[in-house]
């Protein structure tokens, strides 16, 4: 953790203006995408990290190696060009390419939101940006809300759940 | 070897002896599967009921005898099943997962809360589960088969019925303590074993994709068994309505299950003498909870305190 936000001499903090924004194909994940874009296109100084982490199946959800090998290489493909859409659309709203990086990451995540938290400590991102699922309250009993659990476990850094 | 068990029938003529078992339905009554030496005669194929009605004959898990020690066992084949599950409008996607509940048997080997075996691997690799016979009843069928009223039940035999509902919670907290979800509770899926009157988890093959909070279903599934013990049954709305009963007019929205909105989780405005402490855990699974168990442990505790409170 070697980015995080540090104390100036007055012992007020500095955060970087690293964004993280972790995504998947959801439609909530593009307006977190968009607001971004909107907010933040065209100043000078922000950089954009567009995450995805992809959860590993369970040993057996596939009943052989080959058929996780194939779902994997098809889901890696899928998430490849998902990235590259939303890269494009922070791109038009005005961040220099070099601004935006994307990565994917295969992880065993008995927490989405911990896992994305993680990703967040190894870079030290000061904000991360989240869609918010839009879960019923069934819903979110049953499975959870990955960012509600964000908003409560994040450390040092600020969290944007994006409506 | 197993003419002991067939007598002269002609069931011995036919005899198929399997080491491979990746096709289960071919696997009948009256075969032997041999597994690591061991040979297991096939009697039948186990049947489930589900709410009291149709048998689900499960092809592959079969009732079977050790030849050798001529114990009753159960064999569960390997049978990778996907399908999707939907609880009240919520559909999510789940697998059978031998190798899950392989695990899961390894973990919890000597816990008197689990039913016992051990997996073995067939010849073609298949995960197979070989299993102690429970001799008893699922905890469903012992509830609907009490013959007392509500208020006489809770006074009398819900504290002893808790207790040991209890010591399944503190089964579950295991399990999650060590990454492992049960996957599939349900009150019949709690076994009462006749011999030694403990009440035992079976399953564990159930799987699904879970989203943010790995054991949130499992939370569910031991809050309902706790209102179906707590009410001695499912309180429906239906039951009222049919009844006319004047109960209607005091419930209100947030007093139904938060996932099941036919039945009634705030127990207290049905059955009045339900203590305090009991009902506020029980309101943890109603729409108007603002607050959820995030572990069995939290749902354990209370409990406890409620058990303590009642005691004295």
């Amino acid at each position: 953790m070697n980015d995080d936000a540090a104390n100036t001499g007055n012992g007020e903090k500095v955060f970087n203006r690293n964004i993280l924004i972790a995504v998947d194909e959801s439609a909530n994940a593009r307006r977190a995408v968009a607001y971004v874009g909107q907010l933040l296109g065209g100043l000078a100084g922000f950089n954009v990290m567009l995450l995805h982490v992809v959860p590993e199946p369970e040993e057996d959800f596939f009943p052989s190696t080959e058929e996780k090998e194939k779902w994997l290489a098809h889901y890696s493909e899928k998430v490849d060009g998902m990235l590259a859409d939303y890269r494009q659309l922070l791109i038009e709203k005005g961040f220099a390419p070099d601004a935006v990086s994307v990565r994917s990451t295969l992880r065993y995540c008995p927490s989405m939101a911990a896992c994305i938290l993680s990703e967040r400590d190894e870079t030290g991102y000061s904000t991360i940006v989240v869609g918010r699922q839009g879960l019923s309250r069934s819903e979110e009993f049953l499975f959870g809300s990955i960012s509600s659990k964000i908003v409560s476990h994040a450390r040092k850094c600020t969290i944007w759940v994006v409506e | 070897m197993a003419s002991r068990w067939l007598g002269d029938s002609s069931a011995s003529l036919d005899m198929e002896i399997h080491t491979d078992t990746t096709d289960f339905f071919r696997v009948e009554y009256g075969d032997v599967v041999v597994l690591r030496d061991t040979p297991y005669l096939v009697r039948q194929n186990a049947k489930e009921e589900r709410f009291g009605v149709d048998e689900d004959v499960k092809y592959w898990v079969k009732r079977a005898i050790d030849l050798h020690s001529g114990d009753a066992k159960i064999i569960k084949l390997a049978f990778h099943e996907k399908f999707t599950s939907r609880i009240g409008d919520i559909a999510f996607e789940c697998f059978r997962s031998p190798r899950k509940e392989a695990r899961i048997l390894d973990l919890v080997a000597g816990h008197g809360n689990f039913m016992q075996g051990f997996a073995v691997e067939d010849e073609k690799g298949n995960v197979v589960r070989v299993l102690d016979l429970i001799h008893g009843r699922p905890l469903s069928k012992y509830i609907e088969g009490l013959n007392v009223g509500h208020r006489t039940y809770f006074t009398e035999q819900f504290p002893g019925i808790l207790e040991q509902f209890m010591a399944c919670i503190r089964a579950i907290a295991f399990l999650h303590e060590h990454g492992e979800k049960h996957g599939d509770i349900r009150r019949d899926h709690i076994f009462i074993d006749r011999e030694d009157h403990r009440y035992r988890w079976i399953d564990f093959d159930f799987n699904f994709r879970h989203r943010e909070n790995i054991y949130a279903y499992d939370l569910f599934g031991l809050g309902n068994i706790l209102l179906f013990l707590a009410g001695k049954g499912d309180v429906l709305l239906h039951d009222l309505r049919d009844q006319q009963s004047s109960l209607l007019d005091v419930l209100q929205e947030e007093d139904l299950n938060i996932v099941f909105h036919n039945r009634v989780a705030n127990l207290k405005k049905i059955y009045s003498y339900i203590p305090e402490s009991l009902n506020r855990v029980c309101m943890h699974f109603a729409k108007g909870a603002n607050w959820y168990y995030e572990s069995a442990t939290q749902l354990h505790h209370d409990l406890e305190v409620f058990k303590n409170e009642w005691q004295t």
